[in-house]
């Protein structure tokens, strides 16, 4: 047994970001702030990560956006957001006020958008920002920025040179190598890489009615259970070639999930559509994870992941 | 920090699940700790190892037990149909904002399962003695389901009461009844000539919408229809703005 006061359940995403468990949530799955307080004590939690914040308001796509798959679902959002001075005047205070560790989520459809992005979080001292570069549900911008590992780098460069905070580059599986893309985006300076964003994919429902078939078709990124097995080959194969921290997303719904990511060789998970499906999930993850080190007299999360290495 | 009072996030224990029509079923269920709610509003409940919850309008709430009228549609209600007297289901909810109740004479409209939020209203209105008709629509005879009790039914094959669609008949009960308030709920197509039709006569109408959801509660933004704005036009959540909406406000 350890002592409770002994345990240490920290991890460090860089710059200072300490957050104080590594359960967090994911963006676009958690909304801005304390939409999920109605469930449980969020404090519980990592941190949070706001859903994308764009320079300007979006309205996002029109049409269904929402789609049923096995095992996931897809959605076709299109970042509708409220835009980062809106943001920064409503939404940031509650934040600041809440007293949780948050990341904020940025998106831009040019390398412009991102750097004045950059330099708004700095000017708001935001302690830790994670760049999108891989939504794959936006017709221009974004997901552009996270398949080509020269691109990427500029702008992760630019970013980096505005920003003093916690600066994490979420990759997107949509590529033919994401270790050349992880790599240079830690050359370019991030702190810590996030993986991994949806996977693009396609649903098609048709219904027989009146002699024809009725066809809907929804476009756009995969998540849920279904994607674990990518997202776990994803950190698998990036933590081969980073030093930096790795934060693992993909299908986590339950502590087992959570331990498999830290096996693959990340540092911190988020939980995203499992907050849709179990409005507590990500809050009984880290109940779970303070637990099952508390009874198994496991110190640190550093103790854990060399522990997850298996035998 | 924003924290509602009452707990959104229930258990319950199902008392009674029945087939009432060809492809409905209704499904009773006593939440295991206190739940409140209000006609429009709906709940969202687990299907089994599917990813999303499947939302449905409330159709009955006494103070205990909770009811919910369903149509076979996919995997989801598929599930339900399945579940036994005694099963335990796990439901976020009351959610949405639910019809706002005037004292005013009030013309319920009510097509395919669309009919279930209008019914409970129905029996709120009663309760408060606010003079009210309701009328639904179904496909077939077949397709009404047993036990919900409407003042005048149509079908679209004429199998049963009226012929035709309730679309066809919104303006006679308008012309009979006089409303002061018309309310509807049911596939797009009616909740817009409802709206386009109330519009004309002048009488308000509320229409309660329907969307696919994931987060079902304000936070995905999966769910959305535009509606009318000062600055032109915004976009509401179905889940959380709605999904009962002002007609004139929603943008077809
Ligand atoms: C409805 C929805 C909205 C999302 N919005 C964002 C977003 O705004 N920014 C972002 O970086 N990722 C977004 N994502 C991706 C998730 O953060 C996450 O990377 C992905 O869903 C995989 O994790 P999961 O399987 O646990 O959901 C979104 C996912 C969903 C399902
Ligand atoms: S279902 Fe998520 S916002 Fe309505």
């Amino acid at each position: 047994m350890v002592e409770i006061q002994d345990l240490k359940t920290s991890v460090d995403l860089g710059r200072g970001f300490v957050i104080k468990n590594p359960i967090m949530t994911a963006s676009g799955t958690f909304g801005y702030c304390f939409e999920y307080a109605r469930f449980y004590d969020i404090k519980k939690l990592g941190a949070i990560v706001t859903k994308a914040i764009t320079l300007e308001p979006r309205a996002g796509n029109s049409g269904r956006r929402i789609f049923e798959t096995c095992g996931g679902m897809i959605n076709r959002i299109g970042l509708e957001n409220v835009g980062v001075e809106r943001f920064m005047a409503e939404k940031l205070p509650l934040l600041n006020k809440g007293g949780m560790d948050f990341v904020i989520n940025i998106a831009g459809s040019s390398l412009e958008e991102y750097v004045s992005l950059a330099k708004i979080c700095e000017n708001h001292k935001i302690r830790a920002t994670e760049l999108n570069v891989s939504c794959p549900n936006v017709k221009s911008g974004c997901l552009e920025f996270g398949t080509d590992e020269k691109t990427l780098y500029g702008l992760v460069s630019q970013v980096r040179d505005e920003f003093s905070g916690c600066l994490i580059v979420k990759l997107t599986p949509n590529v033919t190598s994401v270790e050349k893309i992880a790599e240079s985006a830690q050359k370019a300076g991030a702190d810590a890489v996030s993986a991994i964003n949806t996977l693009k994919g396609t649903g098609i429902k048709l219904t027989w009615a009146k002699n024809r078939f009725i066809k809907e078709t929804v476009s756009g990124g995969l998540s849920g259970r279904a994607v674990k097995p990518v997202a776990l080959g994803v950190v698998s194969r990036i933590s081969q070639v980073l030093d930096i921290p790795i934060i693992g997303i993909g299908g986590i719904y339950d502590l087992a999930d959570a331990f498999e990511f830290l096996s693959a060789g990340a540092s911190a998970v988020q939980v995203g559509t499992a907050n849709f499906t179990h409005p507590e999930c990500a809050g009984c993850i880290a109940d779970d994870l303070h637990d099952f080190m508390y009874e198994n007299g496991i110190r640190s999360i550093e103790d854990l992941k060399e522990k997850l290495k298996g035998e | 920090m924003q924290v509602a009072k009452l707990k959104k996030h229930h258990k319950a224990k199902i008392i009674s699940i029945k087939q009432v029509s060809l492809t409905q079923y209704f499904m009773k269920f006593v939440p295991l700790d206190d739940f409140s709610s209000k006609p429009g509003q709906f709940v969202s409940i687990l299907c089994g190892g599917l990813t999303l919850r499947r939302p449905f309008s409330i159709a009955s709430f006494d103070g205990n037990e909770i009811g919910v009228l369903f149509k076979l549609k996919g995997k989801g209600t598929e599930f339900l149909s399945n579940l036994r007297v005694g099963d335990e289901i796990d439901f976020v909810g009351a959610v949405g904002n639910g019809f706002k109740i005037e004292n005013k004479r009030s013309l319920l409209i009510g097509a395919g399962v669309g009919v279930a939020p209008v019914f409970y209203l129905k029996t709120e209105l009663e309760k408060m003695q606010i003079p009210s008709l309701l009328i639904s629509g179904f496909q077939t005879e077949k397709e009404i389901p047993e036990g919900i009790e409407c003042d005048k039914i149509c079908t679209d094959d004429g199998t049963a009461g009226l012929h035709g669609s309730v679309i066809n008949y919104i303006r006679n009960m308008i012309e009979e009844f006089k409303p002061e308030k018309i309310y509807a709920c049911g596939p797009k197509i009616v909740l817009q000539n409802t709206a386009e039709i109330a519009q004309r006569y002048k009488i308000p109408c509320e229409v309660a919408m329907e969307k696919e959801m994931a987060c079902s509660i304000g936070v995905c933004r999966g769910c959305v229809i535009k509606i009318k704005d000062k600055n032109g036009e915004k976009t509401a959540s179905v889940c959380q703005d709605g999904p009962v909406f002002n007609g004139e406000a929603v943008l077809w």
